[in-house]
């Protein structure tokens, strides 16, 4: 009897404990929604305003168009940001070097994992690359990357960012194909397969699925990246997330409504991806080292 | 090819030979293919390496000389030997950026340890709405940093919500100015770092509970233990691997963290958020000091690789465990 009110306490407390924390959780969130549906009168509004009313698509109409917006009767400053090529430059240099990053960590890993072309505990070291603040290489970075001419360019924002998510896809994709029985591989080759067709046939299939957690996980790293997508671009190869910073005006002419907005953009792709691949989160943050829940 | 063409009595041992070739050649095909294999492996990684050695080397070179971007190219500069260093480690500046970087990042690793532990250990048995909870608190993980700093200005903005909410618990109006106070501007970046993170530790914990032997706890249940000794003696213990990991990972994460500082405050008021990251970027982009921002940035490279040898040696040492710990559940 005593065990049962007990276990139910427990079980109100629990409820209890975790709506506090989803309010604290969701709560930035909802106020960047609402916000963005806001009419610029409302976005510094005393008492602040919950829900916007009447909910208004003038934020984002403003954003993704560049027209103007009114406020009062007076125009709000013009903010000339180039939104779709920022997108196009966050959509080309996270993608390439997503892809990239993740054909390389395949091919490391498998090599690694099935012939040990460097001893786990070299590979391990990888983890520098990823532990070093980015700010500590960022100006011999940038000089370097200027004698090279690839400032402000596409290809070079790839290449940095290949090599900081590196190993991230590297342990991922090995937990991945460590998972897979080395001796499935060796059974279709006693059967007559070849070693490519071994790994085409064999291993491919079984780790597709998690080389496409994979590439989200990247994604999400490097669509978010901005410290050196900030000290690498000028104008032309700017993303999304160093365009957004450009909001920053004076402190009190905030443009809160048109920031959220974009921010929107921003951050919808990649919470969506995120839900998608929640199972396999732990894993990409653990560099494969925790695997499943 | 009438002469090459062997006749059917013929047939016999060049047919055998072509098999013992084939044989042979299929041996080595796969130790061939093995070294093909390391070598395709291995080159994007050396290339990605030799890429980075220059980046080094010009680290050195500049920390050694005295370069004003604006006076020439940098292979034009004086030789100043460590006399940047000598500033750099004298300042004060650099020293309380340092200092402040470890209590940042100290305070948010253990807020988001404790915060994150707890979640995990509220959801780590199945209950209605388990899901529910999860997909949403893994929200602020996915967030982009730099509009999680946006977002946090907007709810901290002196006549916004955050004060609003405070107005109502508390008698009389609050107004304070959260962003533009010393202390209240630190602890807002340390709960909006925490908030960030909270769910990366969340998850991995789960992942920890979820798959930790169940014998353990069975047998202290058995014998038993209170459900507080057997969270302090063997749930405790049996996660510490989890436990290293994920404190590693987030102090070191939170060392590095730029986008929401410089998106908050830019190390305002004054210098009082100012950071490792943000100092340097300072000297580098707003003073254009080069010279001495790679002399700072040897030192850090110093102290964060210390840091980095240990952690990495620590993570190897408890890899082991977790790699049994989560083949035994993985299946």
């Amino acid at each position: 009897m005593k065990r049962q009110t007990r276990r139910k306490l427990f079980s109100v407390a629990r409820y209890v404990l975790l709506s506090m924390w989803l309010i604290v959780a969701t709560f930035p969130t909802y106020w960047m929604v609402a916000t963005s549906f806001k009419l610029p009168e409302q976005w510094l509004a005393w008492p602040p305003v919950w829900f916007p009313s009447p909910p208004t698509l003038k934020n984002y109409i403003a954003v993704w168009t560049g027209t103007p917006i009114m406020a009062t009767g007076a125009l709000l400053p013009e903010i000339n940001i180039d939104v779709f090529r920022a997108l196009m430059n966050s959509i080309v240099i996270a993608g390439g070097s997503t892809l990239l990053s993740v054909a390389i960590g395949l091919l490391l890993a498998y090599g690694v994992s099935r012939y040990q072309v460097l001893p786990e505990g070299r590979l391990f070291n990888l983890l520098i690359l990823r532990m070093m603040p980015p700010i500590v290489i960022a100006i011999p970075l940038v000089i370097w990357y200027s004698t090279l001419k690839l400032l402000d360019t596409w290809h070079g924002l790839i290449i940095i960012y290949t090599i900081t998510t590196l190993p991230y896809s590297v342990w991922m994709i090995k937990s991945f194909i460590d998972e897979v029985p080395e001796e499935m591989e060796q059974a279709a080759q006693l059967l007559g397969a070849s070693q490519v067709q071994a790994i085409v046939k064999i291993v491919v299939p079984l780790i597709r699925s998690g080389v496409v957690a994979t590439c989200m996980f990247i994604l999400i790293l490097t669509w978010s990246e901005y410290l050196l997508g900030l000290v690498m671009t000028a104008g032309e190869a700017q993303t999304l997330p160093v365009q957004l910073s450009k909001f920053e005006g004076t402190q009190e002419g905030r443009l809160f409504g048109l920031q959220a907005a974009l921010s929107i953009g921003v951050t919808i792709p990649l919470i969506i991806i995120g839900i998608l691949i929640h199972k396999h989160l732990v894993r990409g943050f653990s560099f494969g080292m925790i695997r499943r829940q | 090819m009438p002469g090459g063409d062997p006749g059917p009595g013929a047939s016999a041992s060049p047919g055998l030979a072509f098999l013992v070739w084939k044989k042979m050649a299929q041996a080595t095909m796969v130790r061939r293919k093995g070294g093909f294999l390391r070598w395709w492996a291995l080159t994007p990684l050396v290339l990605a390496l030799l890429f980075m050695i220059p980046v080094l080397l010009l680290q050195i070179y500049l920390s050694l000389h005295q370069w004003t971007a604006y006076l020439g190219p940098w292979w034009t500069s004086d030789f100043v030997g460590l006399d940047l260093f000598w500033q750099v480690l004298t300042e004060d500046r650099f020293l309380r950026a340092i200092a402040r970087s470890f209590v940042f990042a100290g305070t948010s690793t253990l807020l988001s340890v404790l915060i994150g532990f707890g979640l995990a250990y509220l959801l780590q048995s199945p209950f209605p709405g388990r899901g529910f909870y999860y997909m949403f608190f893994i929200i602020p993980m996915l967030t982009v940093p730099v509009v999680v700093g946006y977002n946090f200005q907007m709810l901290l903005y002196q006549s916004g919500p955050v004060n609003h909410i405070l107005s109502l618990l508390v008698p009389g109006e609050v107004r304070i100015s959260w962003l533009g106070e010393a202390v209240p501007a630190f602890a807002s970046l340390v709960f909006i770092e925490t908030w960030n993170w909270t769910p990366f530790v969340m998850i991995i914990m789960l992942a920890g509970l979820v798959s930790m032997p169940k014998e353990p706890v069975e047998a202290a249940r058995v014998l038993g233990a209170s459900r507080r000794q057997i969270f302090f003696y063997v749930t405790l213990p049996l996660m510490k691997p989890v436990l290293v990991l994920v404190i590693i990972l987030r102090f070191l994460e939170a060392l590095a963290e730029f986008p929401k500082f410089w998106t908050v405050t830019q190390g305002g008021p004054g210098t009082f958020t100012e950071t490792i990251p943000v100092y340097l970027y300072l000297t580098s982009w707003d003073y254009f000091n080069v010279s001495k921002a790679a002399a700072m940035s040897y030192v850090i490279l110093l102290v964060v690789g210390t840091i980095i040898y240990i952690a990495i040696r620590l993570l190897l040492k408890q890899k082991r465990s977790l790699d049994t710990m989560f083949t035994r559940s993985g299946g």
